[in-house]
């Protein structure tokens, strides 16, 4: 192989960098922010019964503090995922399927067809009532971060996961 | 080959198995009881005699129905081969049918513990990728047997490989006991003295439990701080102990060295390695060369002083890498160069990878580095200080400091990786130096992080993961990376030859 494959030619090799890639599904924002209001909800609400049945009296004078604390916090976490929605892509190309999100720490990852063992797809409760899926795939060896594209649209997910079972059987 | 065995009929272990049987369930048994025993012994005294012949009449009462037990298990353990399939049918009250195809078996390994050694039989694992219910164990055959069975096995595979066997019986690698002995001195002591010290701990405080159950702590407790106020107070006790570390050290390393790798011989063949080792339990390992997922070559110092290294091959594992899986590491050591040579040819194709540039990681890896350990050491000492109020803590930076960058140096010089056409280096280390041999289409998927303060310096880390485990390239060149990435994705997905 290495006689008709000259190292001048990784130039023009296919590059990740310059492949389009999409977005998420938009929808799938309106997951996050349910899913952030019920922990915070349930925050507050452990928090309150702390107060009630567990906390001193000398705790209790800072009992606003405490509640604004936690959702300044929940805050800061809820814009940082504002933030990062849009930086969350997927690019489906012929032989393989990459992911990239993260807004301080960026991360792409590629699975070539040829290395999936298998493809699944799962909607969690909420994302089903936007009709939203997950998509994932697993490779051998290690398989806790291989990849996972979540909320994007379940005809969608179905329809990859069709396209890659074919390659993969292929 | 002998052809007086053909497997076709179910045929059930040597019967020495039996015994073999009985000695594992003897040995199970015990393992799960011997806190009892514990107990039994220590107040021995306290039990009457009438007491004591109950105790005797359970004891052989046990023996007995382990016996039966041990016999049922080899009267319904059967195994055959049957249309490329190896067959197995087990259990007593649970039956189970395991179908096995050659294609899938990934190994077949020889052991000998000490019972089986004495007794003159083999135990024979089979060994796949993919669920871990499927790792195979025949206690008992006799040596014929078992290299019929492998032999038949091996054949079938070759019939779906179409590889032409040539035997070739020289070792490549033979160790010999003085050999080992300049082995295990030259071993990582230090990690050996933590392995120790973890087995130590974990059986006082098995103890300790047990102890505490019968509300003995204080005793023991007692004892300890009496001891430790002692301590502190003699220099004379604190050389001992650096003392006797140091020949625990020496000793763990070469007990473990010994036990593990005695009698080490590895032998060539024309797709797979074959290794023996070990004093107590002999193992055989064949070794495929395709199933073979990356090479680690390490040394250290004092191992490169006398001019050896140890090399590892990595095979696949499936789901989470724990620590049973670790046993699918195969471990060489003392190999001379002429020996890592013709080890490394023989696995990999070519090796132009060596004679490419050898890069390092960009100046932001050293950076973020001395950043992490700063940081480290100074809330160390901050809590230390907080606890010992006292000046004179700092004078201990005199020595860190000077170590640690030093350490920290010789760390960054070391993370370097090569890369040509087809294949990948990445070297690392602190003190011992490992070099990673990979072939680039064995990569798994490929991922690429780059955290902001990375961005601002346009550089990102890389890592390929592989069906062994991860190799990550830290802090490259942003373009390097990319480069790197477009050429791995082009090479596993151009690339027909099987990963496993």
């Amino acid at each position: 192989m290495s006689e008709h494959f000259k190292n001048e030619l990784v130039t023009n090799l296919p590059n990740i960098a310059t492949t389009p890639f999409q977005k998420i599904d938009k929808k799938y924002f309106k997951v996050i922010s349910i899913n952030f209001f019920l922990i915070t909800l349930f925050i507050c609400i452990g928090l309150f019964l702390l107060q009630q049945f567990f906390f001193s009296e000398s705790i209790l004078k800072y009992n606003i503090y405490e509640y604004i604390g936690v959702i300044l916090f929940s805050f800061i976490f809820y814009l940082y995922f504002f933030l990062a929605f849009p930086k969350r892509k997927y690019a489906l190309r012929e032989k393989d399927i990459s992911y990239k999100s993260g807004l301080l720490f960026l991360k792409t990852t590629t699975v070539p067809f040829s290395r999936i063992q298998h493809v699944e797809t799962d909607e969690k409760p909420i994302s089903r009532i936007f009709k939203l899926a997950s998509l994932s795939v697993f490779t051998a060896g290690d398989s806790s971060d291989d990849l996972v594209i979540k909320g994007i649209k379940k005809q969608e997910a179905l329809k990859i996961k069709e396209f890659i079972s074919s390659k993969i059987n292929a | 080959m002998h052809n007086s065995y053909t497997f076709s009929e179910f045929s059930k272990q040597s019967p020495k198995g039996i015994f073999i049987i009985y000695v594992a369930e003897i040995y199970r048994a015990i393992k799960l009881f011997w806190i009892f025993l514990f107990i039994l012994f220590k107040d021995y005294s306290k039990f009457s005699s009438y007491g004591v012949n109950y105790i005797y009449l359970g004891v052989v009462l046990l023996l007995l129905l382990l016996f039966l037990r041990a016999y049922l298990i080899y009267i319904n353990f059967q195994y055959k081969i049957a249309h490329q399939h190896f067959i197995l049918e087990k259990g007593i009250l649970k039956k189970t049918l395991i179908e096995i195809p050659f294609h899938r078996i990934q190994n077949i390994n020889f052991k000998q513990n000490i019972v089986q050694q004495i007794i003159g039989v083999f135990e024979v694992s089979i060994e796949t990728a993919g669920s871990k219910d499927t790792e195979i164990a025949i206690k008992a055959l006799s040596l014929e047997k078992a290299e019929t069975l492998k032999a038949t096995i091996t054949q079938g595979q070759k019939l779906v490989n179409k590889v032409v066997e040539e035997e070739n019986l020289e070792p490549i690698v033979k160790i010999s006991f003085f050999d080992l002995l300049r082995v295990s001195l030259t071993e990582n002591h230090l990690q050996n003295l933590f392995l120790f010290f973890a087995v130590v701990i974990g059986f006082f405080n098995q103890i300790q439990q047990i102890s505490d159950s019968f509300g003995q702590s204080e005793a023991l407790d007692g004892y300890i701080s009496e001891s430790t106020s002692n301590l502190s107070e003699s220099i004379v006790l604190v050389t001992i102990l650096v003392i006797l570390l140091t020949v625990i050290a020496l000793l763990s390393s070469f007990v473990k060295v010994v036990l593990i790798h005695f009698n080490l011989s590895a032998y060539l063949k024309d797709d797979a390695f074959e290794i023996n080792q070990g004093l107590l339990t002999k193992k055989s390992i064949v070794l495929k060369k395709q199933k073979i997922q990356n090479v680690t070559i390490s040394t250290n110092p004092l191992k490169r002083l006398i001019g050896i290294s140890f090399i590892t091959f990595k095979q696949a594992v499936s789901g989470k890498v724990n620590n049973k899986k670790k046993e699918k590491l195969i471990r060489l050591v003392g190999c001379k160069k002429q020996q890592i040579e013709i080890l490394k040819k023989s696995v990999f194709h070519e090796l132009s990878v060596e004679k490419s540039v050898k890069q390092n990681p960009d100046s932001y890896y050293k950076k973020i580095l001395f950043f992490w350990t700063g940081l480290f050491l100074l809330i160390c000492y901050t809590v230390i200080f907080y606890f010992i109020n006292h000046i004179e803590v700092f004078y201990s930076l005199l020595v860190i400091i000077p170590v640690t960058t030093l350490l920290l140096l010789k760390k960054v010089k070391k993370r370097c990786y090569q890369i040509s056409e087809e294949m990948l280096i990445v070297g690392k280390g602190l003190l011992e130096t490992h070099l990673t041999y990979l072939d680039i289409f064995k990569v798994q998927h490929i991922k690429i992080k780059q955290s902001i303060f990375q961005k601002g310096s346009n550089v990102a880390d890389l890592v390929l993961q592989t069906a062994s485990g991860k190799i990550e390239i830290p802090c490259i060149a942003y373009q390097e990376a990319i480069k790197i990435y477009n050429h791995t994705l082009y090479k596993v997905e151009t690339s027909n030859a099987p990963w496993m």
